[in-house]
């Protein structure tokens, strides 16, 4: 066991829990953010998708004791009132089904426009395609970006 | 007792038998300070037969307006992404008179009150659409005469309008909370009048779902989140070999590794549910079990299972359809048909077994005390799961609550409720309330797997070019066999009146089951998602046989005369030529099927009749190099009755499309050594965003009553896939998944 300082959300947070433990179950188990979502366990399907220092990363894959020094972005840093122009376009668009993966493909997106605000299809492509929607919203993802983008891009 | 166990492998498929005598009630009762409570009785035909425990069954709908200005509607069935959350309540909702901006609704726990709360089958809208109006529409006819008697004035003079009721020719209106505990204390409306679909301001909108701005900002429910105090949580190691045993388990390092608290171990059972041998370690987080599991030693006894591998199982499904099966439907006479055909064509179709893998992995948390248990989680079936706490902890059902959280897809696999004996045994054992996290891995390895099968298919024309024969001998690894149901192995695997069987003189279908230890489960569209593939296939190959244009020999096949066609199995009694030749010519139409493809463009053509509706489907693929495909767009038009929210039914409809084309190119859990070899994402492909085609889906705007639509857009797509693969190489796929040597292209 190690204590590890944690920046999430723009928040200091402290845990004690061994170095090799996955970001993902420092932040659902000790710290009860439960937005971000355990799906395979091996970067495979991006449902545990946060931002360490901007960039989309997987949560189930990074040990704590290699996010500590980071700046760390969960679903629960997204604006609480779902007023992001991409968490807009997902409601307006009525992108999810079960819902369980949404969490993951908006922190891909948010991270996407936050680095490109006007993505082309080949860029959503390349961004989008580390998460896995099992119901298959794809369509609705892609359309819910680029309107997104359209209303102001960056979140 | 083997009835127990088929009570609690609930399976909806096709066992319903069309419309039976409805028993419909209506009961009201007031309570104090909560205004006007309804709810509705609708009637389950499964439980005509006895298949079900009747207290399980017991069936209502819930709203309740509150004289604080609140309507609520009680959600009853889980949320599994079908969007019945959303769907439900809008049926209640129009006929109630209100702004859907009013309603709140809420996911309701297992409750008698509510009756039959599950998801499967594609039957929550289909089943309840009268009652849900009933409810509605029951509830304002009371608000209206509170109001008449508090004007004291004639009905007639009483109308609704957006949560009030308002009064002719003036300006007078009361609200519904005003209204609420007078209407309470009348009796209640036994048939209500309902709205014609022309009325209708809610049914029929693309309503966003309810619960999306909790869902994009994290805060929606799933099971794997319901955190209640003191839990602690089981990570189980599983006898990796189907049907195995624990023989010998040393646990002396995990017990060292801190934070672990217990191991237990789980015995295989098949009664009353389903749970595989395994070694549960029981650590205060999720991390720490699942490190505590990896520190076992354990030897398992395979019990023999260990024979069992593709290779054996390829060998009996060929001996089966080289076999006299049951014969299920003999028309004319196929053998005298064949000897004086002009063309006879002979292929062998097979398909393998696919995991359901919804992304949420399998979970569920367990509070076994002496005076009750709480149970909450991701299922389709609560009812199964109260059923299972009370024979595991002998507490009556009433001692049993049951929650529902959002589930993070169904598929089918939650159909099964082996996760949550897991939990509830292990409670049990551990006095604690404890959630069981299985991994990706568990997911894939422990499914109740889609049933594998081969179809050996023989078609004939005579020299007119007519479909005069077709006979298919048939063989799965049949859910029903597998689990000792009393209906018959091939009931949901092959469907003896499905399209073209009526239509072809000489029909002849032969069905043997083929016995695995591979656990099998129904798989989203059960039977439907091979039948179609290969009967749409097939008559693609006969199409071709006859020199014809596909769409054109489908037509000619359902001739210009209208029918109604027999049809027993689920979405009977009948289907309509009428219905499904309209989807055919719209679709052909929408994808301008009778232009020439665009140049490098194939095209092909499936259209299928399962639950009640209809679809038909266009795909249109590249080839970028003649070993990789690029799905281009898919044209889908669904005839499913009225339908209650367009945005949700697209969203349904193009779904299935991506998950058919996802296990149709990819798709495949292999056996070797008694064990599945897929464990996660990189081996058991999905379809990604950049594999996506285009998709447009068209409804068409019908008078019917309401179908599913959880399922029906899924079965046809294998098909057309497939015949455009042929339209561009010539080459027909009659193994799935696709085989060329690559995959899609970005």
């Amino acid at each position: 066991m190690a204590t590890f300082s944690l920046t999430i959300n723009n928040e200091a947070h402290q845990v004690d829990v061994s170095p090799e433990t996955p970001l993902l179950w420092v932040l659902r188990d000790e710290l009860n953010l439960t937005g971000t979502k355990f799906g395979c366990g091996k970067a495979q399907c991006g449902a545990c998708t946060v931002h360490l220092n901007g960039n989309a990363v997987r949560s189930c894959s990074l040990p704590v004791s290699a996010a500590a020094k980071g700046k760390i972005t969960t679903i629960e840093g997204l604006p609480k009132n779902a007023s992001s122009p991409l968490q807009q376009a997902w409601i307006e668009l009525d992108v999810p089904q079960c819902g369980y993966c949404q969490v993951g493909q908006l922190m891909s997106a948010t991270a996407l426009l936050a680095k490109k605000p006007n993505p082309t299809d080949a860029d959503i492509d390349s961004a989008m395609s580390g998460n896995l929607c099992r119901c298959g919203t794809y369509t609705r993802i892609r359309k819910a970006i680029k309107l997104a983008a359209q209303k102001g891009g960056k979140s | 007792m083997k009835t127990t166990t088929e009570n609690l492998g609930i399976e909806i498929g096709s066992t319903s038998k069309g419309e039976l005598n409805r028993r419909d009630f209506l009961k009201m009762s007031g309570l104090a300070g909560a205004g006007l409570v309804i709810s509705i009785g609708l009637f389950d035909p499964r439980t005509a037969k006895g298949a079900i425990a009747p207290e399980v069954f017991e069936p209502s709908a819930y709203l309740k307006i509150g004289n604080d200005g609140k309507i609520i509607i009680m959600s009853k069935n889980p949320e599994i992404g079908q969007g019945v959350k959303t769907s439900m309540p809008q049926i209640i909702a129009e006929e109630l008179e209100v702004d859907w901006k009013q309603i709140e609704v809420i996911q309701a726990p297992l409750d008698n009150k509510l009756g039959d709360q599950f998801a499967g089958g594609s039957t929550a809208i289909k089943q309840n659409f009268t009652e849900l109006r009933k409810a509605g529409a029951a509830a304002k006819e009371m608000l209206i005469e509170a109001a008449s008697r508090k004007w004291k004035v004639p009905l007639n003079q009483c109308y609704a309008s957006e949560g009030f009721v308002l009064r002719k020719n003036t300006d007078e209106k009361l609200s519904y909370a005003e209204l609420a505990d007078d209407a309470a204390k009348l009796n209640v409306r036994e048939n209500p009048k309902l709205k014609e679909k022309k009325d209708y301001k809610i049914i029929g909108k693309p309503l966003a779902g309810v619960d999306n701005e909790k869902i994009v900002t994290g805060t929606a429910e799933f099971g794997l989140d319901a955190r209640p105090k003191g839990m602690v949580v089981a990570s189980v190691e599983r006898c990796p070999v189907f049907g195995g045993k624990i023989k010998k388990v040393d646990d002396t390092e995990t017990l060292k590794i801190p934070g672990v608290e217990k191991v237990i171990l789980l015995e295989a059972t098949t009664n009353p549910t389903r749970m595989v041998a395994g070694v549960a370690v029981i650590a205060k987080n999720t991390w720490t079990a699942m490190k505590g599991r990896k520190a076992l030693k354990i030897e398992w006894d395979f019990q023999g299972g260990e024979i069992e591998s593709d290779e054996n199982l390829k060998k009996q499904l060929e001996q089966n359809i080289n076999t006299k099966g049951e014969v299920l439907r003999d028309d004319g006479n196929v053998d005298e048909a064949f000897a004086k055909a002009a063309k006879v064509m002979e292929a062998i179709y097979e398909a393998p077994f696919l995991a359901h893998a919804p992304m949420e992995p399998m979970n569920y948390i367990a509070d076994v005390r002496a005076d009750g248990v709480d149970v909450w989680g991701p299922t389709q079936v609560p009812g199964s799961v109260r059923q299972l706490a009370t024979i595991i902890t002998g507490l009556p059902a009433d001692k049993i609550k049951v929650r529902m959280t959002r589930v993070g897809g169904g598929f089918g696999r939650r159909l099964m409720a082996d996760y949550a004996y897991e939990a509830i045994t292990i409670s049990k054992a551990i006095g604690k309330p404890v959630q069981v996290v299985w991994t990706r891995e568990d997911d894939m390895q422990h499914d109740f797997y889609r049933p594998s099968g081969m179809f050996k298919m023989k078609g004939a024309v005579d020299q007119n070019n007519k479909l005069i024969a077709w006979k298919i001998n048939a063989s799965t690894t049949s859910r029903y066999a597998f689990r000792g149901a009393s209906d018959p192995a091939y009931k949901t695997e092959v469907f003896p009146d499905g399209f073209p069987a009526g239509f072809i003189p000489n029909f002849r279908m032969e069905y043997l089951p083929t016995q695995s230890k591979v656990p099998r489960g129904a798989w989203r569209a059960p039977g439907h998602n091979i039948t179609a593939w290969l009967d749409q296939s097939f008559i693609d190959e006969m199409a071709a046989l006859a020199g014809k244009d596909p769409v054109a020999f489908r037509l000619e096949i359902l001739g210009e005369e209208d029918k109604e066609m027999p049809y027993s199995d689920h979405g009977g009694p009948v289907y309509s030529t009428k219905r499904l030749k309209n989807v055919i010519m719209l679709t052909a139409e929408k994808s301008n099927w009778n232009q020439p493809a665009p140049k490098g463009m194939y095209r092909g053509f499936a259209a299928h009749f399962m639950f009640g509706a209809y679809v038909a489907e266009v795909v249109t693929l590249s080839m970028p190099s003649p070993e990789a495909i690029k799905l281009e767009k898919v044209v889908c038009v669904c005839d499913c009755g009225i339908v209650i929210n367009q945005s949700g039914a697209m969203n349904q409809l193009e779904g299935g499309i991506i998950d058919g084309l996802s296990a149709t190119l990819n798709g495949a859990i292999h056996i070797e050594g008694g064990k599945a070899k897929e464990g996660n994402f990189d081996d058991y492909r999905l379809l990604r965003m950049k594999d996506a085609p285009n998709i447009e889906v068209h409804l068409v705007d019908s008078e019917e009553g309401p179908e599913g639509l959880g399922e029906m857009s899924l079965p046809p797509v294998s098909a057309a896939l497939c015949n455009a693969i042929f339209a561009a190489t010539g080459k027909r796929i009659r193994k799935l998944p696709i085989n060329l040597s690559s995959k899609p292209t970005t």
